[in-house]
């Protein structure tokens, strides 16, 4: 209901977009940026890359409006854009996104994490920004952009099981980190 | 557990998005995309101006190709009706040329043909008759074959001439050409009439004369 709604305030806006009117196209900017550029800061870690990616990603949606059905919201269109210029921002700086697949998948122990531990959102979020990129990338698409593990595995081009075990492995390390620095305060 | 970081993400999911881009970044993205723009229309001006004219055109030439192949249909039409009816006025008469009767067929083309035909051909029975009135071969004329020949020659000429007038437009022209051939047989038999009636006077005159040579001579 308040999808399609907002679906359709947007449906204007972007036809203005595609008539090339540069104030539709900073109303979706200004919309869409902030939520955006934080979507490809968990994924590079690095503030001038997610501007690029930012920067490429509007350009590139601007440009291949025409080609944007609206089978979905364009937020989500525009995310998918921003998190595969995002990957492969990181592509271009790592060879290999996901270096910790071949590691073997030791047991993951259930962390019974007893201590009903208040999580600060800072906190869990500079742990996440210290995860090593492969960890960061899955953990954060699963989180925090909501994808399911298919949809993970699709993106980076990994099997789903892999993007399962990244996860586990990647969620243990977050809590290790969370409970590292809280040690060390 | 799991449940639960996601759960605490989710309910702070907003809280997440701690960063933001340089205010500048957009002046940067607005101008590499106007300059983009700029740069799209200054190398595919042509191309792009190409593509709108014929998108504009797309519509218009559609209703243009309806209408180009309404026109063929149209023009298609007129020209299967023209030819049908010119079969109809011609052709249609050299079918029914072998069916009906060339005598109506005649009349239709030279009315008057059919008259003249009838004078012509009466008189040259008739010449036909007074000729065989005289015993040619007993006259001793070998040309009368050669007058039978000749007749018979002008006899095919005058069918061949009979036949252009079904085909050939200039039908004065022919039947000018059939009375002439009519007359020339007319003319041909007149003459082997008064040849022989030339020899019949001196034949007579012969068998009279001999009796006068005699008296001279005796």
């Amino acid at each position: 209901m308040e999808k399609s709604t907002f679906q359709d305030v947007n449906a204007q806006v972007v036809q203005r977009c595609r008539e090339g009117d540069n104030r539709a196209q900073y109303e979706l900017y200004k919309l869409y940026s902030k939520a955006m550029f934080n979507v490809s800061m968990r994924i590079t870690n690095d503030y001038a890359e997610s501007e690029d990616v930012l920067q490429e990603a509007f350009m590139s949606a601007f440009k291949n409006l025409h080609s944007y059905k609206a089978e979905a919201s364009f937020g989500s269109w525009l995310k998918r854009i921003v998190i595969n210029a995002s990957v492969n921002a990181i592509r271009k700086r790592r060879s290999e996104l996901v270096p910790l697949e071949e590691r073997i998948a030791g047991d993951i122990p259930d962390e019974e994490e007893s201590d009903d531990t208040e999580w600060q959102v800072e906190k869990v979020r500079r742990a996440i920004q210290r995860l090593p990129d492969g960890y960061r990338v899955v953990l954060s698409l699963y989180l925090l952009e909501g994808f399911d593990h298919a949809e993970i595995a699709e993106i980076l081009g990994i099997s789903e099981s892999t993007s399962k075990s990244q996860y586990s492995r990647a969620r243990k390390k977050l809590l290790d980190i969370i409970k590292d620095s809280e040690t060390m305060v | 557990m799991k449940d639960r970081l996601k759960e605490f993400v989710n309910e702070n999911r907003e809280d997440f998005d701690v960063f933001e881009p340089r205010p500048e970044l957009w002046q940067e993205i607005c101008s590499e995309l106007n300059a983009q723009s700029a740069q799209e229309q200054a190398t595919r001006k042509e191309a792009k101006m190409i593509s709108i004219s014929f998108g504009e055109r797309l519509n218009f030439s559609t209703d243009l190709l309806f209408m180009r192949v309404a026109a063929t249909i149209v023009l298609l039409l007129a020209c299967g009706l023209t030819l049908w009816m010119v079969k109809q006025n011609s052709p249609v008469s050299n079918n029914t040329m072998a069916a009906a009767s060339e005598q109506v067929q005649l009349n239709q083309i030279a009315p008057e043909l059919a008259e003249v035909e009838v004078y012509y051909t009466n008189q040259i029975k008739q010449k036909r008759e007074e000729l065989s009135d005289y015993d040619v071969k007993v006259l001793g004329l070998d040309e009368a074959r050669s007058i039978d020949r000749e007749l018979a020659r002008l006899d095919s000429s005058y069918t061949q001439l009979k036949n252009q007038l079904y085909t050939t437009p200039n039908t004065d022209q022919v039947m000018g050409a059939m009375i002439q051939n009519l007359q020339i047989r007319i003319e041909v038999l007149n003459r082997q009439l008064e040849v022989l009636q030339k020899i019949e006077q001196i034949q007579k005159q012969d068998n009279t004369e001999p009796e006068y040579n005699e008296t001279t001579t005796i």
